[in-house]
């Protein structure tokens, strides 16, 4: 038996209904107890701030995309780079570090879990493999479906079993976690150059449309009992004039579940754009929150932009074009045969850019004005806002209004015509944050069930005490110390263990990877389905014998099984 | 006479990768393919040996014809033989110039030497099998 | 006993769906793959035991001499070169990273001498590419530069493009248009329904004309461009124009020519251009089965493909200076460890020189001419035979290789782990 016993600690934990409180946190052997075990190692938090470990519900860390982000950038490799020192290995990048540098940089910061936002199934086991050399955070993959062909067939025979039949198998064969839509339909089309400028417009050859896709997928979820729901990167990210995709995305939700919501929208501050060109290009941010606090079963997080440099990274590759005809820098495509696509190309972020200024307020006013933070997680879909090492200036922006005024003295003077943010008094609060942060990625996830994101007894001993003691110091007026606290921990515990401590990192590490298994009845089994296996052998270049990530791959796995209403 | 030394990949060399001692491997590693009007130019017939020189080097192969190649121009396929005479100069890109190296080529009697004794005079000691 | 869905270890088309039948510890026969991987499958030439040079003659060793001079050697250089890995499994790779990080050397693969110029080009203007089966299922013409499928990927053509039907094109023969450029004539020229024939060196040329005519400049072009006459010119960039889904595969032939990086930065604009139109992608032909995978693992790992010198504690890449290739002939590595490939047989003469003056030590399967060089060679077992592990299609889609029978050798992952693990301990 190892333990550990934190005294005392100032405590949030939202999940468990604890919004700060002195107290202390006993471990025995990965999990929180009632009680430690006598020779427990102690550690005094002083009243520091203590939260369940981060959880990190979108991000890009591993997998084919991000390893070509690296791949195709030594310049962003030479932007950060560390020394092979004690148990770490050499690390380097900025906005995409390489493996362990994005899992030290994480275990820094208190993070102890991190979903990878889009892994194409045809090339999962490279996704695990790099999970594997992320050693200090338990892994999950959001698997994309956007242009999945078997199941654009089931949308379009309107046979919602055989779609949910298509993503157990799928997610199953390649260990993935929960459905991930990327510009559903938009990806396929790009198989011919082109794109989705509606919800409605129909996918080539398939006669489906994104509205069919996503409404079959969102029900193909729920039948399958799966832990996350749908996550969806809408149809027609960065282009002005988008937010109407996005409410006529949020008006087909249904409220299918009673423990989370039906729908996670990712990275809305991309598809809340109002105006028509560049040129007008303005907030929206008001008409999404106002439907966002009007629709309590839809979840987003924030997709904030940061001043700087950085690299854009997603499977959906129609905008990633778009993106390089603005900027003329580099281009990377790859499409994925019968699933979904890619792009890379780095930008900056620049406060002279209007543009930019404008997209940096739509994310912040998303977290301002979304009443409940449960609904609002943040984010930066590292790295297309921001690399995730911009999360605690975002905390300091949303808890301080005088921050954001600095803020406003430095970007486009412009920008106050175009965006609320300035007219808006809300500071969040610490209790926000820890729900932003942790709290409501572990609900949102439907990972609560396996002990993450709280701290009572059962729970995972994922932990994070920051150098901040909340009763002491004024966030709106001292945010630059809640910008350091929360850039570094005192002490990070990943399972019971400490594994950080005051920015070292101080143990390998050895993570998990979780993943869903919906438990299918014979017939909706596809391993076996004539018509399945058949298209498969003809029109993937892989065989499907050889196409499911052997269990190698993951040395630690945490399957989470459910029963389908099948 | 002078000629342009192109290298590359081809099946035989392929298909004797993990035989590099054997008699076929050099065949097909140490054949030097010409376009026949210039066989007839340096009188040498299929299966003549000739000796290849270059700036760094010289090494004798065994010639074979190919009218697909144009005039002036040979081909060997990737191997220690054409690497006896290619330049480690990579002008500041790692990459050898592996497709242009000018040789000059004439007709000899010396034998193509094998794998082995060819890497004895680069320093090494022949390993036979 | 015959095992299906084989993963064939030799080229970078990585096909898997090869039937090997197998009997005991020797593979009897081999259907579906081409002349190349028969070869590989029911070759049996490796070296039985390790082996080291003393003085002008070799003797067997055991293992555990082996591997712990090979330790030795590595611990005494001050600026070891661990080279080769694309002839092995990721797993192994990822090792070797971790060795050259402790070691503080350079670690190279044979991307250096291959496609290393695609990779400078690609970080220079990105990489608009797709998986093979995008391809197969869409693509109606198929450009072939510098590029001999049927030499050195012998399934390329049959599996993923000239005669493999798709989703989108049920009669691929008929439906596809094949173009190849190369400076002569080869087995795969005569299969195009147009063959551009080049002069040497002068594929950067035809790449800017064909660029200026994409653009809609037609009218500078003169009446031949390298040997290319201008209507033929026309011809195929009005085919590349019309297409549905083009796809460019390019080869050594442009890579190590003349211009080299700079050809495959014109090859990359020239897509790039092309997309304003259409749909078109590039892809290099990449050699080794798993050379993508070095590149993979390499980058996950430290940040770069290729070329990486751990001498100053962090990674640091200069290809040009910190290739393989440039570090021998500057006499400046005083140890080499090769894996899974023969830089003897494939490095300019000066690189065979150094590496016959300094330790060099060898891990693979059979004597190769880098033997000839070595001082010791360790034999292990081949990676898709009797040794498993993860490898990357040249198209970056990852499938794990198969082991077909327990032999007696131990695998890259063993052998080098039990390396890493005597220079840990030294190293602290």
């Amino acid at each position: 038996m190892s333990g550990l016993l934190i005294k005392n600690a100032f405590v949030i934990d939202p999940i468990s209904g604890v919004k700060g409180e002195i107290m202390d946190i006993a471990i025995c052997d990965g999990k929180i107890v009632e009680e430690a075990p006598r020779d427990a190692e102690i550690i005094d938090a002083k009243g520091h701030l203590t939260l369940p470990g981060g959880i990190d519900s979108h991000s890009h860390v591993c997998g084919t995309k991000v390893n070509f982000g690296r791949y195709m950038s030594p310049e962003d490799m030479r932007a950060g780079r560390t020394a092979r020192k004690g148990v770490m290995h050499v690390t380097s990048g900025y906005s995409v570090p390489t493996t362990f540098g994005n899992s030290y940089r994480y275990s820094t910061m208190g993070y102890t879990t991190v979903l990878e936002g889009a892994m194409a199934p045809l090339e999962a086991r490279h996704t695990h493999e790099e999970f594997t050399a992320t050693p200090h955070q338990d892994m999950l993959a959001n698997t994309l479906f956007d242009g999945n062909w078997s199941v654009m067939e089931a949308v379009r025979e309107k046979d919602v079993k055989r779609a949910a039949a298509v993503v157990a198998w799928t997610l199953s064969a390649v260990k993935g976690f929960a459905i991930k839509l990327t510009n559903p339909g938009g990806t396929e089309a790009w198989g011919w150059g082109r794109d989705m400028s509606t919800i409605h417009d129909v996918v080539p050859n398939f006669e489906v449309t994104p509205a069919e896709i996503i409404g079959t997928m969102i029900r193909a979820n729920e039948l399958l009992n799966l832990p996350h729901s749908v996550h969806l990167h809408c149809n027609n990210l960065g282009v002005p004039g988008n937010y109407r995709t996005t409410l006529d995305t949020i008006s087909l939700v249904p409220d299918l579940n009673k423990d989370r919501q039906s729908l996670y929208l990712t990275h809305v501050q991309f598809h809340s754009y109002g105006g028509t060109t560049w040129r007008d290009i303005c907030s929206k941010s008001e008409d999404i929150t106002r439907t966002i606090n009007s629709t309590p079963h839809v979840v987003m997080d924030m997709g904030q932009i940061m001043f700087g440099r950085t690299t854009t990274m997603t499977a959906d590759g129609p905008m990633e074009f778009k993106l390089y005809m603005l900027h003329h820098n580099k281009w990377s495509n790859h499409d994925v045969e019968l699933e979904t696509g890619s792009g890379i190309i780095p930008v900056y972020y620049s406060r002279k850019s209007l543009v930019n200024c404008v997209m940096w307020a739509i994310g912040l006013e998303l977290a301002l004005l979304t009443k409940n933070p449960w609904q609002c997680l943040l984010s930066t879909d590292s790295p297309n806002g921001a690399p995730f090492i911009k999360y605690p200036e975002i905390i300091g922006l949303l808890m301080s209004r005088r921050f954001r005024e600095n803020e406003r003295k430095m970007i486009d003077p412009r920008t106050e015509h175009f965006v609320p943010l300035f007219a808006i008094d809300r500071e969040l609060e610490w209790y926000d944050i820890a729900v932003m942060t942790r709290a409501g990625q572990a609900k949102a996830l439907g990972i609560t069930r396996i002990g993450k994101g709280y701290l009572t007894p059962g729970a995972e001993a994922d932990v994070a005490i920051y150098p901040i003691k909340p009763g002491e110091i004024d966030p709106s007026v001292e945010y630059q110390q809640v910008v350091a606290g929360f850039s570094r921990t005192l002490y990070t515990i990943k399972r019971g263990r400490v594994v950080a401590r005051d920015g070292e990192v101080v143990v390998e590490g050895a993570n998990s990877t979780i993943w869903s298994k919906s438990n299918v009845p014979a017939e909706y089994d596809m391993g076996s389905d004539p018509e399945f296996t058949r298209k498969f052998e003809q029109y993937y270049t892989v065989r499907m014998r050889n196409y499911p990530v052997q269990e190698v791959y993951l040395p630690r796995g945490k399957m989470i099984a459910s029963e389908a209403f099948l | 006479m002078k000629f342009l030394l192109n290298t590359g990949r081809t099946i035989r060399q392929g298909s004797f990768v993990e035989r590099k001692n054997s008699p076929s491997y050099q065949t097909a590693a140490a054949t030097i393919f010409m376009n026949p009007v210039d066989m007839l130019e340096i009188m040498v017939e299929e299966g003549d040996h000739v000796r290849v020189r270059s700036d760094v080097g010289e090494v004798v192969m065994q010639v074979s014809p190919d009218v697909g190649l144009p005039r002036w121009r040979v081909f060997v396929s990737l191997g220690p033989y054409s690497n006896h005479i290619v330049s480690a100069e990579t002008h500041g890109t790692g990459m050898p110039d592996f497709k242009v190296t000018p040789v000059s080529i004439e007709p000899t009697d010396d034998p193509v030497l094998p794998v082995g004794t060819l890497m004895g005079l680069c320093g090494g000691v022949p390993y036979e099998d | 006993m015959k095992i299906e869905d084989v993963v064939c270890s030799f080229c970078g088309c990585l096909c898997d769906d090869l039937v090997v039948e197998v009997e005991g510890t020797r593979v009897i026969s081999v259907e579906n793959g081409c002349t190349l991987a028969s070869e590989k499958f029911l070759g049996d030439h490796r070296l039985k035991t390790p082996i080291r040079r003393d003085g002008n003659s070799w003797t067997k060793i055991s293992y555990d001499e082996a591997i712990a001079e090979t330790a030795e050697i590595l611990l005494d250089a001050d600026r070891p070169l661990l080279y080769g890995w694309s002839g092995t499994f990721g797993e192994a790779q990822s090792v070797g990273v971790h060795l050259a990080e402790i070691l503080g050397a350079v670690i190279d693969n044979t991307s250096t001498v291959c496609h290393g110029p695609s990779i400078l080009a690609i970080q220079e203007v990105g990489h608009p590419g797709c998986t093979l089966g995008q391809v197969k299922n869409r693509a109606d013409v198929v450009v072939y530069w510098g590029a001999n499928p049927v030499d050195a990927h012998p399934r390329h053509m049959s599996r993923y493009t000239t005669y493999c039907d798709g989703f989108f094109r049920k009669d691929a023969f008929k439906d596809r248009k094949v173009i190849v450029v190369d400076v002569r004539d080869t087995e795969s020229s005569i299969l195009a329904d147009e063959f551009v024939k080049v002069n040497p060196g002068g594929d950067y040329a035809v790449l800017s004309a064909l660029r200026a005519i994409v653009r809609g400049k037609r009218g500078i072009i003169p009446p031949e461009v390298e040997g290319v006459s201008r209507e033929q010119l026309f011809r195929v960039a009005d085919i590349c124009m019309s297409a549905k889904f083009g796809a460019v595969f390019f080869g050594v032939g442009l890579t190590m020519a003349p211009g080299k990086n700079k050809n495959i930065r014109n090859a990359i604009e020239f897509t790039e251009e092309l997309s304003r139109h259409t749909k078109f992608t590039i892809s290099p032909m990449r050699g080794h089965w798993n050379v993508y995978g070095s590149n993979e693992v390499f980058t996950w790992i430290s940040g770069y493909p290729y070329a990486v010198d751990f001498a100053r504690g962090i990674a640091f890449y200069n290809p040009g200076e910190t290739t393989s290739v440039d570090i021998l002939k500057r006499g400046e590595c005083d140890a080499c460890l090769v894996v899974a490939s023969d830089p003897g047989a494939h490095f300019p003469k000066e690189c065979a020189e150094h590496l016959a003056r300094i330790p060099t030590v060898q891990i693979d399967p059979h004597v190769n001419v880098t033997t000839h060089l070595s001082r010791i060679q360790i034999p292990v077992a081949v990676a898709g035979i009797d040794a498993e592990g993860t490898a990357y299609r040249m198209d970056g889609v990852p499938i794990r290789t198969r082991k077909l029978f327990q032999g007696q050798y131990p695998d890259d992952f063993e052998v080098l782990e039990k390396i890493y693990a005597i220079v840990k301990e030294a190293k602290g």
